[in-house]
């Protein structure tokens, strides 16, 4: 495989370190073939001759909407509908539940962090629409929000057009003839139902968590172990954050949210499901301790920055 | 692994037999494969698949004939039938799943296809582990 790449080893290096900077994910051995496809892609997208030619610039002039685009190409995962199903179960059958019995009716806002092409958030609506019609959740309507960088999958994820092979991996043909209808030219469109359920916003996901809104949940699937540790905290901080109150956050099979808990308690019988914990009124000490807590407020790298108090 | 899955692929294509054989066999399956209805009726008497990979265009009989014969042999309800076929219309997708399919593929395929599909019907399906040795 690695005698068919082209590019030249320093600017692989090069890719690599700019990605880690960039966007906290670690580059490993499996990527070295996808920089070439995915970049070629990108490169013809974005009118350059050749992929040497966007590299050369990408160094030489230091571009940051070009960086951005290229380590969203590179960061980019291989995705499907219903990705790690047992983990939607969970989502479905404990989180869903619970949160349409507190809100009784209404709305729950999910967020999908790092959606790319989008296959994860309209599983997710499908999902809910499907339980709604049964009449079961409250009738509660399920809004999902995808984010990620902008990229070529991010824009395809809005359009919610799927090709005749994506609309293959992971999809039942049952929910195919649902949710979806043929558009003529061998590609399926989601229905209007789900599409009216969703949106997607370009977002920096290292940076740009700090203007979002609060959610009900927040889904953050099989991506954690790709990001440097530094970064894993910090991801795992920003959007403890964005968790309303009584709210869950959902990592994949197998995933652990570690050492640190962010506020949020693991639920019992419910793998990589983490509750947040009920409001902290921050005059209140629940439980008096012997030491006394110091001035500094934050450990996190950014100084200055006020805490965002989570209300619902 | 004393009880190997066992698969059977019904389609007039000879190539698409062979393609679907290989990547099924990788799946860790006996595969054995038929041109027409009956010779795939007569394969599944001698031994009942685990899965059979049906096209709507198999020439002697109709594949919601073969779906009933199938159905009716003793244990024939276990058995998974996944239509494998050119015709993608909704309403033959709809077809095909009322007349007791438990999946549908639309060709062209490949191996991420039917591997998710065996595991949508819920199907074992074994893959060699790749190594990064290479």
């Amino acid at each position: 495989m690695r005698g068919a790449l082209s590019l030249k080893p320093s600017y692989y290096e090069a890719l690599k370190r700019l990605t880690l900077e960039l966007a906290g994910v670690r580059m490993g051995s499996d990527h070295a073939f996808l920089v070439e496809t995915r970049l070629a892609s990108l490169a013809r997208d974005e009118g350059y001759a050749s992929l040497d030619a966007m590299i050369e610039e990408l160094f030489g002039s230091g571009q940051t909407r070009l960086a951005v685009r290229v380590v969203s190409a590179l960061v980019e995962r291989d995705t499907h509908f219903n990705r790690d199903p047992q983990s939607l179960d969970i989502l479905e059958n404990f989180a869903m539940d619970a949160l349409s019995e507190v809100r009784g009716g209404g709305r729950v806002d999910i967020l999908s962090y790092g959606c790319g092409s989008g296959q994860d958030v309209y599983s997710i609506a499908m999902r809910a629409e499907a339980r709604r019609e049964r009449g079961e959740l409250n009738n509660i309507k399920v809004n999902i929000t995808g984010i990620d960088y902008p990229s070529q999958a991010l824009e395809r994820a809005r359009t919610g057009r799927y090709t005749h092979f994506e609309v293959q991996r992971g999809l039942h043909a049952e929910d195919l003839v649902r949710w979806f209808i043929p558009t003529g030219d061998d590609e399926w469109q989601i229905v209007p139902e789900i599409r009216d359920r969703v949106d997607f916003q370009e977002m920096h996901l290292l940076s740009g968590l700090e203007d979002l809104t609060l959610y009900h949940a927040v889904v953050f699937r099989g991506a954690l172990s790709h990001y440097s540790a530094p970064a894993q905290v910090r991801v795992l901080r920003g959007l403890a954050k964005l968790i309303r109150p009584y709210g869950y956050l959902l990592l994949g099979t197998g995933e652990h949210i570690g050492e640190m808990h962010f506020g949020l308690d693991p639920v019992a019988g419910a793998p990589g499901l983490y509750r947040k914990r009920d409001v902290v009124v921050p005059v209140v000490e629940p439980e008096p301790v012997g030491k006394q807590p110091t001035e500094r407020r934050t450990f996190g790298p950014r100084k200055g920055k006020d805490h965002r108090q989570a209300t619902s | 692994m004393t009880d190997t899955p066992h698969c059977l692929v019904i389609d007039e294509s000879l190539m698409v037999r062979r393609v679907a054989a290989r990547i099924i066999r990788d799946f860790g399956y006996d595969v054995l494969d038929a041109k027409t209805g009956q010779d795939a009726l007569d394969m599944a008497r001698m031994r009942l698949p685990d899965v059979i990979l049906l096209d709507w265009q198999i020439g002697d009989m109709s594949a919601t004939d073969v779906i009933d014969d199938i159905r009716s042999l003793p244990d024939g309800e276990k058995t998974r039938i996944i239509f494998c076929t050119a015709q993608r219309s909704l309403e033959r997708i709809r077809a095909a799943l009322s007349a007791g399919a438990d999946e549908y593929i639309m060709k062209p395929f490949d191996s991420d296809i039917i591997e998710s599909k065996f595991r949508l019907a819920g199907l074992p399906v074994i893959r060699v582990i790749q190594t990064d040795a290479a």
